[in-house]
């Protein structure tokens, strides 16, 4: 049944969104047998229709891939994921707020859906190849040994999201759209009638949608639950009662606009404390920060002890110079310049010259 | 249309004639002269006669089919408007002395949706059990029947598992308690004999596009007198008991298929037969499969297999790459697939439901069909079996690490 000339059997991720059409439609082209997915992952059914819309995962954007997927002319299917979505992403997701952390939902996604799950399914469907719509790239190094790079369009670059990607799996992965920028991958969408071409791209989380995820986090936990989540927003350092707040969980660090309280200085959560529901406020400049904690660590090849990397500490930050030190519940960063904003529950992740090396989770402890 | 994509299967052989089947050989050579039947029945120029015609043609075949009487047949869309009128004509009559319903816990959505809409109106539904062999329980039929039943709905054959529900019995027990009868036959023409007034039902309910003509027809068989009131008001169409347009174009192909539904024992032996057949080499060929209700009553043309550990949304997408159509539970509009709620019912586990897979068979199925079709399964469910072996030995090696 397969084509003689195919170059192999894929299993492509479909979001319906832009940048995984065109993957598809590029696989296609190169000669790839191409099966396409969807997984659908959150229950839209009592959804208001017109709600979700610029979002990666309603139900809306399952039909547009599956209507790409009739217009490149290829298999498509639904995963069911709702409940390992539920389990692995959402639930982790409310649960980090509530204890005082920023999640990063995406990285559980592709941790246990993206590349656990359809990896899985790919050997079941008996494709050679996983691909996805990530804005990464795949490149051999010397030893032919797989390894993950940085797209070439910095600004959507997403190997922030793929540093905890098991290794033995790389040499599987395909990204087609890595190579490219964002402009020209909506251009090829156009040249090939994929009528998805100048959909809006996703921002944001996709299964909180432009409500705000604390509208989100009020429509998911019981109102008994969110009240002990009440506390005191204090002044740094003097420890100043500043004012009373209604849950730690509308509070991000960096955070300066809603404090719900004025004062004659610009004032900046600097740090959250969960076990009082203490949330610090203080000046822009204790923001900063030189040395991190990372725990959870995972390697895409081996970092080394003493060395300086290149250190994302959150999706839109510039990768900075840092120096790792190994510890017993992972590493220790120190950066040449110091951090502005860190916050735990992000991901800190490192790079040596492009090359994903992989990372770990940021913490207060 | 469509080009075929480089992993479409050169033959494609459909095992999924529960969901829908293909239209008769016999409606699709004669196609063009349905074409030539436009006019409104209703009309009273001569262009409405072929119209009025096919109607009347229609119905009085299939009332010949069913003994029963023309005026008992109301054409309409489908069953599952069919199942919502009646869940709704008996309630809007009778729910001044009678508000209570009985129906089995396995039926149709369209069903089950609208006895929930009804117990929002103030009716109580009692739901009866079905066992994992697929047998009804008659005493708590018994027990729930009173005074206060208005309706027993009970389906015919169920469309996921086959089995065949004693609805003559059901009927006896519903009619000496006052109670009104129905049944979803939706699943019966064009796979058994079928006698409303052997049944004793009140109502009976149908889709064409589920004996090989098309879809968006069907109708619904309402005893004289039992109580009706039309869902959908209009121009006084089926006499005032449905409006709309008549659906000519389908009904018409009603007519034509109803010419091979008159005598179907020839087909009906042979579909019996491979279905006896798929089971057998099943249990020849392939380890560790279950048939849900083997041993019930069964209709002749539908195998509910639990194929253990293999997850059916795998098998039913790796089937389809190899051009086999089949279903897992019941098809969903959305084409995302939970575990069937009637498995759940019938007291399947939701590992036991997420591994089944629905074969059903048709009139155009051949006994090659049947042969590859179970040596492909073997193949994939082997291979599956194989990934999920190493899975669960990795998982098991991290587990003890950690």
């Amino acid at each position: 049944m397969s084509n003689k000339e195919s170059k192999g059997r894929v299993l492509v991720a479909m979001s319906g969104g832009v940048d995984s059409s065109v993957a598809a439609a590029l696989l296609v082209d190169q000669g790839y047998d191409v099966i396409g997915a969807t997984m659908q992952v959150w229950d839209y059914s009592e959804c208001d229709i017109t709600e979700g819309h610029g979002t990666c995962c309603s139900s809306i954007d399952v039909d547009d891939a599956r209507s790409v997927a009739d217009k490149i002319n290829i298999p498509f299917y639904v995963l069911n994921c709702e409940a390992k979505f539920k389990a692995s992403v959402i639930d982790p997701f409310i649960n980090a707020y509530l204890a005082g952390e920023t999640p990063l939902p995406c990285v559980n996604c592709n941790t246990y859906l993206k590349f656990d799950h359809l990896i899985k399914k790919m050997k079941e469907l008996d494709c050679d190849f996983l691909a996805t719509g990530h804005y990464a790239q795949v490149v051999f190094d010397e030893y032919n040994q797989a390894q993950i790079q940085t797209s070439i369009d910095d600004w959507k670059d997403q190997t922030y999201f793929l540093f905890t990607i098991d290794p033995n799996i790389v040499s599987k992965l395909l990204f087609p759209i890595g190579h490219l920028k964002k402009p020209a991958v909506r251009q090829i969408a156009e040249d090939k009638g994929l009528f998805v071409a100048r959909k809006k791209d996703s921002t944001g989380i996709c299964f909180v949608g432009n409500k705000g995820y604390d509208q989100f986090i009020k429509e998911q936990v019981s109102p008994e639950i969110l009240k002990l989540k009440k506390g005191k927003i204090k002044r740094y350092p003097s420890g100043e009662i500043m004012s009373e707040h209604e849950g730690i969980h509308l509070y991000t660090i960096g955070q300066s606009k809603g404090l719900g309280m004025t004062y004659h200085e610009k004032l900046f959560v600097l740090k959250i404390e969960a076990e009082d529901n203490t949330v610090w406020v203080g000046e822009e400049k204790a923001l900063y920060a030189s040395e991190v904690n990372v725990i959870e660590t995972q390697w895409l090849t081996e970092v080394n002890d003493g060395s300086e990397y290149d250190v994302k500490i959150r999706y839109q930050h510039k990768a900075a110079r840092a120096t790792v030190t190994k510890t017993k519940l992972g590493i220790k960063l120190n950066f040449v310049e110091p951090q502005r904003a860190v916050a735990p529950g992000q991901a800190a992740v490192l790079y040596k010259n492009q090359k994903l090396i992989g990372g770990g989770w940021i913490t207060l402890k | 249309m469509q080009k075929k994509s480089a992993l479409s299967a050169a033959t494609r052989i459909y095992l999924d004639n529960n969901a829908t089947t293909p239209y008769s050989p016999i409606l699709k050579s004669r196609w063009a002269e349905l074409l030539d039947i436009f006019g409104n029945p209703s009309s009273i120029h001569q262009d409405s006669r072929a119209s009025k015609a096919v109607l009347r043609e229609a119905r009085h075949k299939l009332a010949n089919l069913l003994e029963c009487s023309p005026l008992e047949i109301i054409f309409n869309s489908g069953a599952s408007e069919g199942n919502c009128s009646v869940l709704n004509a008996v309630f809007e009559v009778t729910n001044k002395y009678r508000n209570e319903f009985l129906i089995s816990a396995v039926e149709h959505p369209s069903v089950l949706k609208a006895a929930v809409y009804l117990q929002s109106r103030g009716a109580l539904v009692h739901y009866i059990p079905v066992n994992r062999d697929g047998v009804i329980d008659l005493n708590y039929i018994k027990e729930k029947l009173s005074v206060r039943t208005a309706l027993v709905s009970v389906m015919y054959a169920n469309n996921e598992t086959g089995t065949l529900f004693p609805i003559k019995e059901i009927s006896k027990l519903a009619h000496k308690a006052g109670a009104l009868m129905h049944a979803d036959c939706v699943q019966t023409l064009g796979k058994l004999n079928l006698n409303i007034k052997d049944l004793d039902l009140d109502y009976a309910t149908f889709s064409a596009h589920k004996f090989y003509a098309l879809k968006g027809t069907g109708f619904c068989y309402v005893k004289k007198s039992a109580p009706w009131l039309a869902l959908i008001h209009g121009g006084g169409q089926e006499r005032n008991r449905r409006g709309g347009t008549e659906n000519i174009i389908g009904i018409a192909a009603i007519n034509i298929v109803l010419d091979q539904l008159i005598n179907t024992e020839v087909r009906t032996t042979e579909m019996l037969r491979l279905r006896n057949l798929l089971e057998e080499l099943i249990d020849q060929d392939i380890s560790n499969v279950k048939f849900i209700a083997r041993n019930a009553a069964r209709i002749n043309n539908t195998s509910c297999l639990i194929i253990n550990d293999v997850d059916g949304e795998t098998l039913l997408m790796s089937l389809d790459l190899k051009g086999y159509s089949v279903s897992t539970g019941a098809a969903c509009s959305s084409g995302n697939p939970e575990p069937s709620p009637v498995l759940l019912a019938m007291g399947l586990s939701r590992t036991e439901a997420q591994s089944s897979l629905r074969v059903s068979l048709g009139w155009e199925t051949t006994e090659d069909q049947i042969v590859k079709f179970v040596s492909v399964l073997k193949n994939i469910i082997i291979k599956l079996r194989e990934i999920n072996r190493d899975v669960n030995i990795l998982e098991k090696k991290i587990d003890h690490e950690q």
